[in-house]
């Protein structure tokens, strides 16, 4: 309890420090955050790339009914595929020709239905990864009377390449902040034990233990940690209430965007952690 | 039977050096210094300044080690002692500075209770031993006053009252008057008196002759780290 109020009297006497270090650790942990929730949604987004995914099988041509029956079954005993339906060539056309509307006479110089058979497959919406998906075109490939599958290769492929790119530079933002923010509390509680050198020399005369001597930096560096964390909550909570929600009513392409609330508990945790880190790195080293 | 009384004496001892050096860069500070300070007992090193008084304390205190010697303080070999086992052997030793060293940030009651609050006493017990020793040192009413308020005189009898408030078994005072004029003097005297009459060995560092003069107690002279003698 002594060591709570000597800490807590620290704070207080050394206001402006205090202040100026938990408002670095805010803006940074807030910045941590904000990178925290893009790769977040980016992934919450390519997670549910597959179930948007309408995989196209082309059948051969002269694929009898036997052989096209044994495909869709073999398509549908796939743990990944939700439903396989068969679209004939006539339907294609006729499709064709509704989504071309008024420019259907492209269609006019075909002799014949220059379309095939084909089978529509929806992949499941939950628990399919997109390496998943991938290795079941491959499979359907080499089955008997298909020609060639169709899917969003070159989208998928660059949400896919978004996303790692967006894990790495969240990552290498993260290492960088996580750092910084610990610096921050390693050089707030070093000046701090020495602005408190002449009183802790007394307190060892006196017959403190390390312990003693070294609690109330520790208690310290957790309080502006976890006031640092707090402040950047705010500050994601104000981002939420003034930035985004505005942008994804005004502009529905942002509508997937979400903030997981739990970072607001996490937050002060993390400034919490990262505060007593910086705080034992400080005192780590010293005699006292 | 010899062994016996070898073991006696040694249990008497509070303080004692055997053959204690110390330098500092090539400078030497203390000289081959042995000595002895039975319990109960209060006795002064004097010596002109640099004698390495100021050394000696710090030896006895364990701020420094030496660099030869054997030096036993309160029944423990300062040699033995682990570093984690330091702060409770200091416990048993209070220490009264020429310079006062009290905090002055904190008032009368927090810098004696200090003491009290390292060693982990409940609050209550720490405002009744607080009060208590200020009415030892007359300075009850001083309990709310900050340190550089007080005079000082008054400023030396609450780091006596700090350092005696946990009830140490030894004091070592380093020039305990030292800034102080002749009424301030005689009224320290006067408690270090009171203090020894309770059974708390106290070892004064002085170059002030008065203090011991006509005294009956044991003095050390130092020279130049040298032991140069001793009287009764």
């Amino acid at each position: 309890m002594f060591s709570l109020r000597l800490a807590l009297q620290s704070v207080i006497k050394e206001m402006w420090m205090s202040l100026l270090s938990m408002l670095s650790i805010g803006v940074m942990l807030f910045i941590l955050v904000a990178v925290a929730v893009i790769v977040y949604n980016v992934e919450k987004l390519t997670a549910r790339l597959p179930e948007r995914l309408t995989v196209m099988v082309i059948l051969k041509e002269g694929v009898t009914s036997e052989e096209n029956k044994a495909v869709q079954a073999a398509i549908k005993a796939e743990p990944a595929v939700k439903a396989v339906t068969f679209v004939s060539k006539e339907k294609a056309l006729d499709e064709l020709k509704k989504s071309l509307k008024k420019d259907d006479f492209i269609l006019k110089g075909f002799a014949e239905n220059p379309l095939f058979d084909s089978f529509d497959v929806k992949i499941k919406s939950e628990g399919v990864h997109i390496d998943e998906v991938k290795r079941l075109i491959q499979k359907i490939k080499s089955m008997k009377g298909v020609d060639d599958v169709e899917y969003g290769e070159m989208l998928m492929d660059s949400m896919y390449a978004l996303k790692s790119g967006m894990r790495a530079l969240g990552l290498s933002i993260g290492i960088v902040f996580v750092c910084s923010v610990t610096f921050i509390c390693y050089t707030t509680v070093k000046i701090l034990f020495y602005r408190h050198k002449e009183e802790i020399e007394v307190y060892k005369l006196l017959g403190a233990t390390r312990w003693f001597v070294r609690a109330p930096f520790f208690i310290e560096g957790s309080i502006i940690g976890i006031l640092g964390g707090v402040l950047g909550s705010g500050m994601l909570m104000g981002f939420y209430y003034y930035f985004l929600r505005k942008l994804v009513a005004d502009i529905p392409m942002f509508t997937f965007m979400s903030i997981p609330l739990q970072f607001l508990y996490v937050l002060p945790a993390v400034g919490m952690f990262l505060g007593l880190g910086g705080s034992v790195l400080a005192l780590g080293r010293l005699k006292y | 039977m010899r062994g016996v009384r070898d073991r006696n004496t040694k249990r008497r001892q509070m303080i004692e050096l055997e053959n204690v050096s110390k330098t500092y860069g090539g400078q030497t500070a203390l000289c081959n210094i042995s000595l002895k300070v039975e319990r109960g007992d209060m006795a002064f090193v004097t010596g002109p300044s640099g004698a390495g008084k100021t050394t000696l304390f710090k030896l006895l205190y364990l701020a420094e080690k030496p660099d030869e010697g054997t030096i036993t303080i309160a029944g423990c070999n300062a040699a033995d002692l682990k570093s984690s086992s330091i702060p409770l052997l200091r416990r048993n030793i209070g220490v009264v500075f020429q310079d006062f060293k009290l905090l002055n940030n904190k008032t009368v009651y927090d810098n004696i209770a200090l003491t009290l609050r390292i060693r982990g006493f409940m609050e209550r017990e720490i405002k009744e031993r607080v009060h208590s020793v200020l009415k030892m040192v007359n300075l009850r009413h001083k309990v709310d006053n900050y340190p550089l308020t007080l005079s000082g005189g008054e400023q030396q009898r609450i780091t006596i009252a700090r350092s005696i408030v946990g009830e140490p078994t030894v004091m070592l005072a380093d020039e305990p008057t030292g800034n102080l004029d002749e009424e301030n003097e005689k009224d320290i005297m006067r408690i270090f008196k009171q203090i020894n009459t309770k059974g708390t060995t106290i070892l004064i560092a002085t170059h002030n002759r008065a203090l011991f003069e006509n005294t009956a107690r044991k003095v050390f002279f130092l020279d130049g780290g040298i032991l140069k003698g001793e009287e009764e």
